[in-house]
């Protein structure tokens, strides 16, 4: 920037005391005086200040709708703003670009600007990254607010059936609205655990039961206890569906997907033994269906996420790094393909050589690189134990990088979730205050006392 | 800051004119003059509209507009000035634009540099709830409270464990003492050095003894064919046994509190790591019968096991260790997130595993929970080969496995980490200043002065400062002698010397005669000097002709003052608890004392004790309600902000003309408890007990523009409660650059070794725990508690020359401020 320009600017920058000459208007901001060329005003003549250069002194009305106060003696325009932010924008009349100060909190700058009717593209790079970060957060709690809002929000749907949906919704979905709806989420939480409990028993050879054809087969208690949780989680899904306000989005809901995975296996495998034994299909290919959809049943342990933040703060995190992941995964593959290779030429000199083929010795390879090591497959060469440790080590170096970001994306979300929660609370708060229902924030434990503290304090100035 | 200057001068020409307070008229009338008001906030000048204040009627701003009268505006701002339509607020400037902004803009935002907490108190000030604070902000400013409140609350339990002992309930209190001291602090002394050193070669002797019990070659066996102790190691063990038997007994007939050290975690592993000895040698002799030897070695067997807990014994003498535990009890929650992702992990993967590998031949996967196994060594990436796939299908689980599993390990390890990290800090930080504190201790008690930089005394730990700050020709204050600081109520002796001494027993006399009325005659005592010295005052007056306008009233404005100070109950009741309590609750009021020096001409003039004392008196007073508050902690809620009004005091003695007109000004104060502090938490509260001190001078009166304003502080270092005579710390810094010798010494050792023992904190629960030094200090406290109000109406007494006295936590001087926060933020 021109030193000659920054000179004339801080010329400008005066104190009380100075009388204005022509061409020149003095505005008092907020109790600091500032003296401005008309001219360089009218760079940007859209802004409030052109706009007061521009009218005239006798035009009253006009200034009063432009400044909050007007001093005909001292020719003085007053603002009743905040100086140290008007410092900043005036930079614009002579630099044309503006920085936010620091420590001055960019929406509230924002808001300064509007006032000054200056455009936000003015503002340059370095603080706009500042000022966009700081309004995704600001989304991010209205989202939650908003959430909160409609939990909070009043019946008002007339028709019966509308609140019959509403008082079941909040029943299933919303643990915390009332202690019914925590019992049953405590419920359905014990179901899912009793009903993988029973899936992981049910596999232990001890506890089966031969059939009619000598076949092993699930202990017949242990299928009933199986059966009762099945319909535990059929009535549940049912009842949100049919409560849910928005049929599509919760057919879309990745929850409410998981929850049908969970339930369907079982419907199909009931139907499939229909079917074999009134010899619709042939047997054989019914039990592999039935074994094949048994693998199925593990999604019901993805039904635990609905009852703990940590895990959707995973799979959050998770999609969020994705791209690390990728990462993750390209190096370990890297990593499996050139070891496993080098592995095997070397292991080739050796006659009792475990590294048969080169994708045999994929597996080899994984097992090293994340340092599990069974040791059913070892080098046994010289050259191919020192691969190994090169390979061990490359290992532990590449799954450290990439996790790396995935980690920090985690603990930044997870963090921020505590603070996010806190904050649309009292965004919540905020509101119902400013919307003057404080009767109702009376209840509220934490903020009476300031309350009493205010009132007092007019009793106070009153007496 | 030349506008500061500019505008107490300006007040105080203008204020001193009318020798009265304006009448009621005068100020409807100049409000309604004006569309605009004026406000000076801690120097720094702002405009703004009436309107725009009443948005928030509530508010202390919005209250400004309602009131009409000279006190109700003297409770609302701290001083004002009618034809320049100017008020002024003794507060953090800084904050101050952010809180204007939101009466402009109805959008609470916060300055980035602030602290948390101190735009909490700011916000407390102003009357405005926390709860406008936009989100923007909210998140931040909510986090950093949290965590700066666990953090006191933390670091004032610690405090507390430490020094929260009381010996004085029964016999051998002394000795007692010295047990514990030696038990239970291995940094007190080399002996108890050296005991600690031998329990640790106990616990590692009787460990080793432990380990080896169980080598065959080492065992014999007994009559049944069963193998039993090696007889050598079961001596070691015996003696090992009685070491910790008589180090828990010992500790346990020492400890002050019984209870407490019943419960401690430390002392219930002592226990369990004695007890199955003794249970195994009641079970084996009450049981000699054959039939039920058996049974009773299964039990034995149990017990056995239960010796390695004495491993844990270690823990006592490793801050490590206890930083481990501490930190695996605060992050149970990301413990569990850690388990379930791993149980989740398992279960999945061990359940595809099963169904990838179940149709090979001689397959260990055989169940689910069969499985639960490989996938543990897998995803934990142990491994041990025992167990592993071999089909294609398996085998791309496995690697799946292996790679999530080092995933959901390393995500909640960090913020475990995090914690573990924190706390170990702050356990070392501790450690340190808590090394420092008894060094300092040690000097004082050889009664060497401890000279420092005044910087680096303040970050050593934020406690309650007092400052006196006097004139560089005085000698420092390196005279003052142990002697000076006896416990003689001479007070005739006391006049004539120095006022440091002089004030020391001033201080010090009322606790004495606490069997009669102490506090009326302490009271009185002041009082007489005050008037004393109000006319020696004056008499320099009267000639000072540029002030001629001023001086025929003064007399009428000390009565004013008087009344108006006796008049409204500003300080609520004048003894006891309620009383404290108003005064704790008080925002940040304060306590001004001016010392106007004449310097050489008057060099033992008793303005100049006076002026000592006053400012002693009040470093005093507040901190002592502090003290109390805590006592009296219930039902605070709603004293709340009554009594933030007070008034302000200030007090000024007019200069003499022949004394090339410098000022000297000392203001020394320290805040009570900001109300909402207390009311919410410790921590918080601990917080405030801040006091500065201003100095203000000038060079002429007349030309206001070159007035200097500075402050200086300091904080008081602790004293240990052993001593008797103290030497006092002296802190001195200079500064050339205004032309001025500041020393800033802490003045009252004896009030500091009772209040501001080591931090504000400690200080808060020091009155949940009450220990002998509280109790002294109590008493003390109400004594001057009362000669605190007479202070105040003595102070009210010339509120004419208008400097101000009034200061509050946040003034404080730059570089404290800094050293301050970095040591809280941290």
């Amino acid at each position: 920037m021109d030193p000659g320009l920054r000179k004339t600017h801080t010329l400008y920058f005066q104190w009380l005391g100075d009388l204005c000459a022509e061409g020149e208007i003095a505005v008092n901001i907020g109790g600091v005086r500032v003296v401005l060329f008309g001219d360089v005003l009218k760079r940007y003549p859209e802004s409030r200040l052109a706009e007061l250069v521009n009218c005239s002194t006798q035009n009253s009305e006009l200034i009063s709708s432009l400044c909050d106060d007007f001093d005909p003696g001292r020719k003085e325009f007053y603002f009743d703003r905040d100086p140290d932010t008007f410092k900043c924008i005036i930079d614009v009349y002579y630099f044309d670009e503006i920085h936010i100060k620091r420590g001055i909190c960019p929406i509230c700058f924002i808001k300064e600007m509007e006032f000054w009717k200056i455009d936000q593209s003015v503002l340059d790079e370095c603080c706009k990254s500042y000022l966009s970060e700081k309004e995704e957060e600001l989304k991010e709690i209205a989202s939650k607010v908003k959430v909160i809002l409609e939990d909070l929000e009043v019946d008002q749907c007339i028709t019966r059936t509308q609140q019959c949906q509403r008082f079941l919704w909040k029943l299933m979905e919303k643990p915390g609205s009332s202690l019914p709806a925590r019992i049953i989420a405590i419920a359905s939480f014990l179901s899912i655990l009793v009903s993988a409990v029973v899936m992981c028993v049910g596999t232990i050879p001890e506890l089966q039961v031969t059939d009619a054809e000598g076949k092993l087969v699930e202990h017949p208690t242990l299928e009933a206890i199986e059966t009762a949780c099945m319909l535990w989680f059929t009535t549940e899904f049912l009842l949100r569906l049919a409560s849910s306000p928005n049929k599509l989005h919760f057919a879309l809901s990745i929850m409410n997907i998981i929850d049908f995975m969970a339930i369907m296996p079982f419907y199909v495998v009931l139907s499939l033994t229909y079917l074999g034994t009134t010899s619709m299909m042939e047997l054989t290919n019914v039990q592999q269906a039935v074994q094949a959809l048994r693998i199925m049943r593990i999604a019901r342990i993805f039904k635990l996420a609905r009852h703990s933040s940590g895990l959707q703060t995973l799979t959050y995190a998770l999609k969020r790094s994705l791209k690390e992941l990728g990462l993750l995964l390209m190096y370990m593959g890297v990593g499996i393909f050139v070891f496993s290779a080098l592995g095997y030429t070397m292991e080739q000199s050796h006659p009792e050589t475990l590294f048969r083929s080169i994708p045999q010795s994929f597996w080899w390879a994984i097992i090293t690189m994340t340092t599990v090591g069974y040791g059913d497959i070892y080098p046994k060469t010289t050259l191919g134990k020192c691969n190994a440790a090169v390979s061990f080590l490359c290992g532990v170096i590449a799954i450290a990088l990439p996790i790396h970001p995935i980690i920090n994306n985690f603990v930044i979300f997870y963090n921020k979730q505590k603070v996010l929660e806190t904050a649309a609370k009292h965004e919540v708060e905020l509101m119902e205050l400013k919307s003057g229902r404080e009767a109702r924030r009376k209840s509220h434990k934490n903020k009476c006392f300031h309350h009493v503290l205010l009132h007092s304090c007019k009793k106070c100035a009153c007496s | 800051m030349p506008q500061g200057g500019h505008f107490y001068l300006n007040k105080a020409g203008s204020r001193s004119t009318s020798s009265l307070p304006p009448e009621p008229v005068d100020i409807i009338r100049s409000k309604s003059c004006f569309r605009r008001v004026r406000l000076n906030v801690g120097g720094l000048p702002h405009e703004v509209l009436w309107r725009t204040l009443d948005r928030l009627p509530r508010t202390r701003l919005g209250k400004l507009r309602d009131c009409n009268s000279h006190e109700s505006l003297m409770e609302v701002c701290d001083d004002y000035n009618l034809e320049e339509n100017e008020y002024f607020f003794d507060r953090h400037p800084g904050a101050f634009t952010s809180i204007l902004n939101f009466y402009r803009t109805g959008k609470l935002h916060m300055m980035e540099e602030m602290c948390a907490l101190s735009f909490s108190q700011e916000l407390d000030y102003w009357g405005i709830d926390e709860i406008y604070l936009e989100s923007c902000c909210q998140a931040r400013y909510h986090q950093k409270k949290e965590q700066m409140n666990e953090e006191l609350k933390r670091e004032a339990d610690n405090l507390k464990d430490r020094e929260g002992e009381e010996f004085d309930n029964t016999c051998c209190a002394e000795k007692r003492k010295k047990l514990w001291d030696l038990l239970e602090k291995p940094s007190s002394s080399v002996a108890a050095k050296i005991l600690a050193i031998i329990s640790i070669l106990f616990i590692v002797l009787s460990t080793i003894a432990l380990s080896l019990n169980t080598l065959p070659e080492l065992q014999d066996t007994d009559e049944f064919g069963q193998s039993t102790d090696n007889p050598q190691l079961a001596h070691v063990e015996a003696v090992c046994i009685a070491w910790f038997t008589m180090e828990y007994l010992l500790r346990f007939l020492s400890s002050p509190n019984k209870w407490k050290f019943f419960k401690g975690p430390l002392n219930v592993i002592d226990l369990l790591a004695i007890l199955p000895y003794y249970v195994t040698i009641f079970l084996t002799e009450s049981n000699k019968s054959v039939l039920q030897f058996q049974n009773v070695r299964r039990v034995v067997q149990i017990f056995r096991i239960m010796r390695i807990l004495r491993i844990l014994k270690l823990a006592r003498h490793s801050t490590g260790l206890q930083s481990l535990g501490f930190t695996l009890r605060r992050s149970y929650n990301e413990l569990g997130l850690l388990i379930l992702f791993l149980a989740m992990g398992i279960m999945i993967f061990s359940s595809l595993v099963f169904f990838a590998e179940k149709d090979e031949e001689d397959t260990k996967f055989k169940s689910i929970p069969a499985s639960f196994w490989w996938a543990t060594i897998t995803m934990t990436t142990v491994g041990y080969g025992d167990i592993y796939p071999k089909t294609l299908l398996g085998k791309i689980v496995g690697g799946l496995c292996c790679i999530a599993g080092v995933l959901v390990i390393a995500l909640p390890i960090p913020i475990i980490v995090n914690n573990f990290s924190e706390f170990y800090k702050e356990q070392k930080r501790q450690e340190k200043a808590l090394k420092r504190r008894e060094a300092l201790e040690r000097a004082k008690r050889n009664g060497s002065i401890v000279s420092m930089n005044l910087k680096e005394a303040f970050a050593r730990s934020a406690e309650l400062m007092d400052v006196v700050v006097e004139k560089s020709e005085r000698p420092h204050d390196n005279h003052l002698s142990p002697s000076r600081w006896k416990w003689t109520p001479k007070r005739a002796a006391s006049e004539t010397s120095s006022n440091r001494s002089f004030n020391a027993q001033e201080l010090r006399s009322p606790s004495k005669a606490r069997a009669t009325s102490p506090q009326r005659l302490n009271a009185q005592k002041l009082e007489e000097m005050y008037n004393q010295m109000a006319k020696t005052q004056s008499q320099p007056n009267l000639n000072a002709k540029d002030r001629g306008s001023r001086v025929g009233k003064q007399r009428d404005e000390i009565e004013l003052g008087t009344i108006q100070d006796h008049g409204p109950p500003v300080l609520g009741t004048r003894d006891g608890v309620g009383d404290m309590k108003s005064l704790s609750s008080i925002d940040s009021y304060i306590s001004c004392a001016t010392d106007f020096q004449e310097s050489t001409r008057f060099p033992h003039s008793p303005g100049i004790d006076l002026g000592v004392q006053e400012s002693n008196r009040f470093s005093y007073s507040p901190a002592t309600a502090l003290s109390q508050h805590v006592g009296t902690k219930t039902g605070h809620q709603t004293t709340g902000e009554r009594e933030p009004m007070l008034t302000p005091v200030s007090v000024t003695k007019p200069s003499c003309p022949e004394n090339s007109r410098k000022f000297f000004f000392s203001g020394n104060y320290s805040k009570g408890l900001i109300p909402k502090g207390s009311c919410r938490s410790e921590g918080e509260s601990g917080l405030s007990p801040l006091s500065d001190s201003s100095v203000m001078s000038d060079h002429s009166l007349l030309s206001p523009e070159v007035s200097v304003y500075t402050t200086a502080s300091s904080r008081t270092p602790p004293k240990s409660p052993e001593d008797t005579t103290l030497a006092p710390t002296v802190f001195t810094f200079h500064d050339s650059s205004i032309s001025k010798y500041i020393d800033a010494d802490t003045d009252d050792d004896e009030h500091l070794r009772d209040i501001s023992d080591t931090s504000p904190s400690e200080r808060l629960l020091a009155g949940g725990s009450p220990k002998r030094s509280v109790n002294k200090n109590y008493q003390r406290g109400t004594n001057h508690l009362e000669a605190a109000q007479k202070m105040l109406g003595q102070n009210c007494l010339f509120p004419l020359e208008g400097i101000r006295g009034i200061s509050h936590e946040n003034h404080i001087g730059p570089e404290m401020h800094g050293s301050y926060q970095s040591q809280l933020c941290s």
